[in-house]
C-alpha cells in the first residue's frame, strides 16, 4: 500500500513537472523568436543591381548585408579569369579582406586591390597575390537576371562555381 | 464549499466592478453612435445620372481636366502637383476609379454643389455651376464608363483618403505636404496606420459616412462613400491595425488548452497530497 | 545525493531547505486568499520578463517611442504581440491581486500586532507598484499616456511655495516632453523596480517572523501548528497553491488574448499630441477610486487634493486606528458590516471614477467620498467599544 502510494504521488510529480516543462520551452521558443531579424532587415538579405551600369575599368560598391561587394567591369589589361567572372568580364566579390576583415583599397594604376591593415594583395579577379590572405576573396551567391545581378540568391552560375571550389 | 463561496463574492466584485468601468462608462462617455446613411438622404436626387459617355469625355475635357487627371483613361491634370497645392492647398484627385467608389447621387450634386454636398465650407473645388443637370448625367456617365469595379479596401483607402491621412506602418505616404493640408483644414489629420485600434469598426462607419457625426466641426469633408466602399475602408483599417489576429486567436486556445491540463494535473496533485492530512 | 552533501557541508542547503519549505508551517485553518501573496509574486515575475522582452525593441524618445511601440513590438518583432498584451495585462491584474491581497489583509486583520511592519512594508509595496505602473504608463506615448502624466503631474503645482517649481523639475520642461519619457523610462525599467525587490525581501522576511495569521485570528506557536494545526510550506502549502496559480493563470492569459482592451485603452493608439486633449480621459482603472476621491470634493480643489492625498496614504495606519483586541473580522459583527460597505464603496467609487463628474454623479462621489473617510474614522471608536466588551466579558 504504501509503495504504490509513494509511486502514485512520484507519477504526479513527474506528469506535471513534465508538462511545466512543455510549457517553459513554449514559453522559451517565443522569447528565442523574438530576436529574430525584423522584416525590415530580412528585405535587405537580396540586392538587385544593374551590372550594365558599370564601365570598363570602374568598380562600384554595392551594400549587400551591410557588407560592400565589388563590382569590376575588367578591362584587357587586366588579370582575367573565365571562371570566376560574371559574363566573362566582371569580377564580382565580397570586399572583404580574407585575412582578418579589412576592406581592401583599389590601386588603379597597378590595378590590384590593396588590403591597408597587412599589406595583402589581390589582383582583378580576387586572387590573392601576396601578404598574408589564405584565399581568394569570396564570391557572394548571385543570381543573373538579364543585365542584373541578384546577390543573396543562388543561381545556376554561382552553384556551378560553388562546384568547382571557387567561391570562397 | 467555504472556499467556493469566497470565489463567488469575488467574481461577483470583479464581475460588478468591470461592468462598470467598460461596458456602462463607455456606453455613457460615447453615447449612440449614429447609423450611417449610406442614401445621402439629405441630398436631391434629380440631377441624372446617366447619359452618353462619349459626351461626357468631352465635357470632362472642357471642365475637369485643368485639374484633375484620369489615369484610366490617359489623361493627365492640367497642371502639376505644385500648382495644384499653391492654388487649392491640397492635391485635386485622379478621377479614375471615382465613380466606383462614391454614391452616383453624391456625386452629381457635388459637382455642382461641393461645399454642401461635403458639408465643409471651405471644400476646395469650386462649384461647377456652369454645367446643366443633362451635362452632369453624361459626366457620371463617363465616368462609370472607365471607372475599374472591384476595388480593394487598400486601394479604397489610397484613393480616398491618401491625399490628407497617411497610413505610414503601410508605407502609404500622404499626396499633399503637411503644410498645404494644415493650412487648408487646419490641422494634420492623422495617420491611419492603428486607427483600426484606437475606433470602433462602427464608429469609423458612422464616422467616414458624415464626418460630423462622429466630431461636429471637423474639417473632414464628407465624401459620399458608397455602403460597400466604406465598408472595404474600415475592414481594411481594421486588419493593418491588428496583422496578428489570427496568429493570437489560435494561439491563445492553445495556451488556454495546456493550462486547463495544467489546473487538472495540479489538482489532482493537491488532493493527493491532502488527503493524507486528516 | 552526493551533490546535496557536497552542497550541504557548504551551504547548509539542507537546514536551509527545514527552516524556509518542509518545517516551516502556515495554519491550516487558512482559505485559498491566503494564495494571493504568491499571486503577487507570479504576476511580478511574468511583469518582469514581458518587460525585458519589450525593453529590446523599445526606444524611449518622444518621436520614437510611439512607432516602435505599436510598429515594431506590435507588428514587427515575432510574438511581441504577445509580450506587450501580457505586459499591460499583467500590469492591471497586478492591482486586481494586490488589491484581493489587502483586502484580505485588512478582513481577517493582519494588519494588527505583531504584524504591523509586514503591513507597513507591503503598503510601501503598493504605492511603489502604483509609482512603477504610473511611470510606465507614459511609455507608449499615445494620447492617454501622455494627458494622465500631463494631469498628474499638474497636482504638485498645488503644493504651497515650491509647486509650479516643482513641476517643471519632475518634467525637465514646461510641459510633459521628451526629457520626461526619458526619466519615467529610467525609473520604470530600474530604480522602481529595484526598490520593489528590496522591499519584497523584506516583506517576505518579516512575515516569516510572526507567521500567517489566519481565519480566527488566534494566534498559533509553532507547536501547535507542527502537531495538527497547521501545515508545512512545502509540499502541503505549495500543493494547493500551484493549483490556484494554473486558475489564476487560466484567468490571465484567457484576458491577455481574447479580453485584453480593458488594460490597452482604443484612445492610446493615437500618438500623443500636446495640443489637443482627448475628449474623455481617466486613469487606468486601479487609480479611479482614488480619483474619484480627487474629484469628489468639487467645491475645493485644495479640499480634493488634500483628501486625494490622504486617501492614498490612510491605509497605511491602520494598525493605529483599529486598536481592537480581536483580530478578526469573523468575529467583529460591526466591524464586518464596515468592511462590506467599504468594498462596496470602493467598487462604486472606482465606476463613478471613470464617468463624467457632472450633475448626480458629482454629488454621488462626494458622498462616496467621505463614506470611504468614515471607514477609516470609525475604527478607532469600534476599537473602543470592543476593547470594553472585552475587558467587562472576561
Amino acid at each position: 500500500m504504501a509503495e504504490e502510494k509513494v509511486s502514485r504521488r512520484d507519477f504526479l510529480m513527474y506528469a506535471m513537472g513534465g508538462w511545466a516543462a512543455v510549457g517553459v520551452s513554449g514559453v522559451l521558443y517565443g522569447m528565442y523568436k523574438t530576436w529574430e531579424p525584423l522584416p525590415e532587415v530580412k528585405a535587405q538579405a537580396t540586392v538587385t543591381f544593374d551590372i550594365s551600369t558599370v564601365q570598363p575599368g570602374e568598380i562600384k560598391v554595392v551594400n549587400w548585408r551591410g557588407k560592400p561587394v565589388f563590382v569590376l567591369r575588367r578591362t584587357p589589361d587586366m588579370t582575367q579569369c573565365k571562371e570566376r567572372s560574371i559574363k566573362d568580364e566582371y569580377t564580382v566579390v565580397m570586399g572583404i579582406c580574407t585575412h582578418l576583415g579589412c576592406i581592401p583599397n583599389w590601386e588603379a594604376d597597378k590595378k590590384i586591390w590593396h588590403c591597408p591593415c597587412h599589406g595583402g594583395e589581390y589582383d582583378a579577379c580576387g586572387k590573392n597575390i601576396f601578404g598574408p590572405p589564405p584565399r581568394p576573396l569570396d564570391v557572394p551567391p548571385f543570381k543573373i537576371e538579364g543585365n542584373n545581378i541578384v546577390l543573396g540568391e543562388e543561381g545556376p552560375e554561382y552553384k556551378q562555381m560553388k562546384e568547382k571550389g571557387l567561391t570562397v | 464549499m467555504k472556499e467556493l463561496k469566497i470565489l463567488l463574492i469575488l467574481i461577483v466584485i470583479v464581475l460588478v466592478g468591470y461592468w462598470g468601468i467598460e461596458p456602462y462608462a463607455h456606453s455613457i462617455m460615447h453615447g449612440e453612435v449614429k447609423h450611417p446613411d449610406y442614401e445621402y438622404k439629405d441630398i436631391p436626387k434629380n440631377i441624372p445620372t446617366t447619359g452618353d459617355p462619349a459626351k461626357g469625355k468631352e465635357l470632362f475635357t472642357a471642365n475637369c481636366a485643368s485639374c484633375h487627371g484620369l489615369k484610366n483613361d490617359g489623361i493627365n491634370p492640367g497642371m502639376d502637383i505644385n500648382t495644384a497645392v499653391a492654388s487649392f492647398k491640397v492635391v485635386p484627385p485622379d478621377l479614375s476609379n471615382i465613380a466606383t467608389i462614391l454614391d452616383e447621387h453624391f456625386l452629381a450634386y457635388f459637382i455642382k454643389n461641393p461645399q454642401d454636398a461635403t458639408k465643409n465650407p471651405k471644400f476646395a473645388m469650386p462649384p461647377m455651376a456652369q454645367l446643366s443637370d443633362e451635362d452632369v448625367g453624361h459626366l457620371i456617365a463617363y465616368l462609370k464608363s472607365v471607372a475599374k469595379k472591384d476595388l480593394d479596401g487598400k486601394e479604397i483607402t489610397v484613393e480616398a483618403c491618401g491625399r490628407c491621412h497617411s497610413v505610414k506602418y503601410q508605407k502609404i505616404a500622404v499626396e499633399t505636404l503637411k503644410d498645404a493640408l494644415k493650412d487648408y483644414l487646419g490641422k494634420v489629420p492623422p495617420d491611419l496606420s492603428v486607427m483600426g485600434k484606437a475606433k470602433e469598426m462602427e464608429y469609423l462607419e458612422s464616422f467616414i459616412n458624415n464626418p460630423q457625426n462622429g466630431l461636429p466641426g471637423t474639417s473632414m469633408p464628407r465624401l459620399g462613400l458608397t455602403k460597400e466602399a466604406t465598408e472595404k475602408v474600415v475592414t481594411y483599417l481594421d486588419n493593418i491595425a491588428d496583422p496578428h489576429r489570427d496568429q493570437r486567436n489560435t494561439l491563445g486556445v492553445w495556451v488556454l488548452g495546456y493550462l486547463v491540463v495544467m489546473a487538472g494535473l495540479t489538482f489532482a496533485w493537491k488532493k493527493k497530497i491532502w488527503k493524507n492530512l486528516h | 545525493m552526493k551533490f546535496m552533501d557536497w552542497l550541504d557541508e557548504r551551504l547548509a542547503v539542507r537546514q536551509l531547505i527545514k527552516v524556509m519549505l518542509t518545517e516551516y508551517y502556515v495554519p491550516k485553518n487558512i482559505n485559498f486568499l491566503w494564495s494571493f501573496g504568491v499571486l503577487v509574486m507570479l504576476v511580478f515575475a511574468i511583469l518582469v520578463v514581458s518587460g525585458i522582452f519589450l525593453l529590446m525593441y523599445y526606444k524611449p524618445d518622444a518621436n520614437l517611442a510611439f512607432d516602435s511601440v505599436n510598429k515594431t513590438i506590435m507588428m514587427d518583432v515575432e510574438y511581441g504581440w504577445l509580450f506587450r498584451h501580457t505586459h499591460a495585462v499583467g500590469a492591471s491584474i497586478m492591482f486586481l491581486v494586490l488589491f484581493i491581497h489587502m483586502a484580505r489583509g485588512i478582513y481577517y486583520g493582519s494588519f494588527k500586532a505583531p504584524r504591523e511592519i509586514v503591513w507597513i512594508t507591503g503598503y510601501i509595496l503598493f504605492v511603489l507598484m502604483s509609482a512603477t505602473a504610473f511611470t510606465g504608463y507614459l511609455l507608449p506615448w499615445g494620447q492617454m499616456s501622455y494627458w494622465a502624466a500631463q494631469t498628474i503631474t499638474t497636482l504638485f503645482e498645488k503644493i504651497p511655495f515650491i509647486g509650479p517649481d516643482l513641476v517643471i523639475w519632475i518634467r525637465g520642461n514646461y510641459i510633459v516632453e521628451d526629457a520626461t519619457l526619458t526619466r519615467f523610462f529610467a525609473l520604470h525599467v530600474v530604480f522602481l523596480p529595484l526598490l520593489l525587490i528590496i522591499f519584497t525581501a523584506i516583506h517576505l522576511y518579516a512575515v516569516r517572523i510572526p507567521g500567517s495569521n489566519n481565519e480566527d485570528g488566534i494566534e498559533l506557536t509553532k507547536e501547535e501548528k507542527k502537531h495538527g494545526k497547521g501545515i508545512p510550506f512545502w509540499p502541503v502549502f505549495m500543493a494547493k497553491e500551484f493549483f490556484v496559480m494554473s486558475v489564476f493563470l487560466i484567468f490571465f492569459f484567457y484576458l491577455v488574448f481574447y479580453q485584453y482592451k480593458f488594460a490597452m485603452d482604443p484612445i492610446n493608439f493615437t500618438p500623443a499630441d500636446y495640443l489637443q486633449t482627448p475628449a474623455h480621459i481617466y486613469p487606468e482603472w486601479y487609480f479611479l477610486a482614488f480619483y474619484e476621491v480627487l474629484r469628489g470634493f468639487f467645491f475645493s480643489q485644495n479640499l480634493g487634493l488634500i483628501a486625494f492625498v490622504l486617501s492614498m496614504f490612510i491605509a497605511a495606519f491602520l494598525p493605529w486606528l483599529d486598536t481592537s483586541p480581536i483580530r478578526s473580522g469573523k468575529h467583529r459583527p460591526v466591524y464586518k458590516i464596515l468592511f462590506w460597505i467599504f468594498i462596496a464603496d470602493f467598487v462604486f467609487l472606482t465606476i463613478l471614477g471613470k464617468l463624467p463628474p457632472t450633475g448626480l454623479y458629482a454629488w454621488l462621489g462626494f458622498v462616496g467620498s467621505i463614506v470611504f473617510f468614515a471607514f477609516f474614522l470609525a475604527l478607532p471608536i469600534l476599537s473602543k467599544i470592543e476593547k470594553k466588551k472585552v475587558a467587562g466579558g472576561r
